[in-house]
């Protein structure tokens, strides 16, 4: 009973020599899967340095407009600051002039 | 009610324009803090012309109209950005701040009279007396109620700054400007606001 056994799992289990083109059929499996990782890999990168990029470009874009906005609003302060200088400049010569004997 | 007395009687105009008034027109300041000994002093201290304004909450909130202007020397040179050299007005204003350190101002207009205290401005007053600044006009009108005067920084015959008190009956305007201040040039500014052309170097040096 035991030596038939033993005689069907040697049978079973003995060592064949692979066909000639196993290695190139393996290999021909294994390349296309690390291409598709790699693949994948790269988008994945580019997906982030895309990101990051966008990312800068609307932060910059921002800063630009804020300084738009402070640059206008400190142009207009500066107008309307000398614009009161005048006004007042104006009121005392104005006193001046009508001062009696002037 | 008028902080000032009321009288029927025809306006009185009490004037005083300082003789510095003629002389910084001339341009004939004398010689500033420092250099009439003639002896050199090992460490010289320019003064400031920058004016520790008050905090005029209180007024705005009580203001029916405020002006609270602060630019330092960083903001002037954002604003001289925007400036395009050659638009008239703008050319001018760039001319006018070129050389400017800072300048600030406080205006506030009530609705009633008497909404503020001289006490109020007493403090700016106070630095006005410091060594450096000089009175150049000085004005009090009892027709409009208005009283203004101008101040002048000058140390060795360079303008380092202006300061500008002007008490009206339901306003008060306190104007500080702080760097090397061209009057000529700020008078070159005239009309383009919509202001009538100064003559302030006609102006006669005449007692209060």
């Amino acid at each position: 009973m035991h030596e038939e056994l033993e005689s069907r799992l040697r049978e079973a289990l003995r060592p064949t020599t692979p066909p000639p083109d196993f290695a190139a059929r393996v290999m021909a499996r294994v390349v296309p899967t690390q291409r598709r990782r790699a693949t994948a890999a790269w988008w994945l990168a580019a997906g982030l340095a895309a990101a990051v990029l966008i990312a800068v470009g609307v932060q910059s874009h921002l800063k630009q407009q804020r300084d738009i906005q402070a640059g206008m609003e400190a142009r207009r302060e500066v107008m309307q600051a000398l614009r009161v200088t005048n006004q007042k400049f104006d009121l005392a010569v104005r006193t001046v002039h009508e001062a009696p004997g002037v | 009610m008028s902080i000032f007395p009321k009288t029927a009687a025809a306006p009185l105009l009490a004037v005083a324009v300082t003789a510095a008034a003629t002389s910084l027109a001339a341009g004939t300041l004398a010689p500033g803090i420092g250099t009439a000994s003639g002896v050199a002093s090992p460490v010289v201290t320019v003064p400031s012309a920058q004016l520790v304004l008050p905090d005029f909450s209180a007024l705005a909130a009580k203001a029916t109209d405020s002006v609270n202007i602060t630019l330092d020397g960083s903001l002037l040179h954002l604003a001289a950005g925007f400036l395009n050299s050659k638009d008239p007005e703008d050319a001018a204003t760039l001319e006018a701040i070129k050389g400017l350190q800072g300048i600030y101002v406080r205006s506030f207009t009530f609705d009633t009279d008497a909404a503020y205290r001289e006490a109020d401005i007493d403090g700016v007053r106070r630095q006005l007396s410091a060594p450096g600044w000089t009175r150049l006009i000085q004005t009090r009108s009892r027709k409009t109620h208005a009283d203004v005067d101008i101040y002048m920084m000058t140390v060795n015959g360079k303008a380092l700054g202006l300061a500008l008190i002007a008490s009206e009956a339901r306003q008060f305007t306190i104007v500080n400007i702080v760097g090397a201040i061209d009057l000529d040039k700020l008078r070159k500014l005239e009309g383009q606001f919509g202001v009538p052309k100064l003559d302030l170097s006609s102006q006669k040096s005449s007692g209060p």
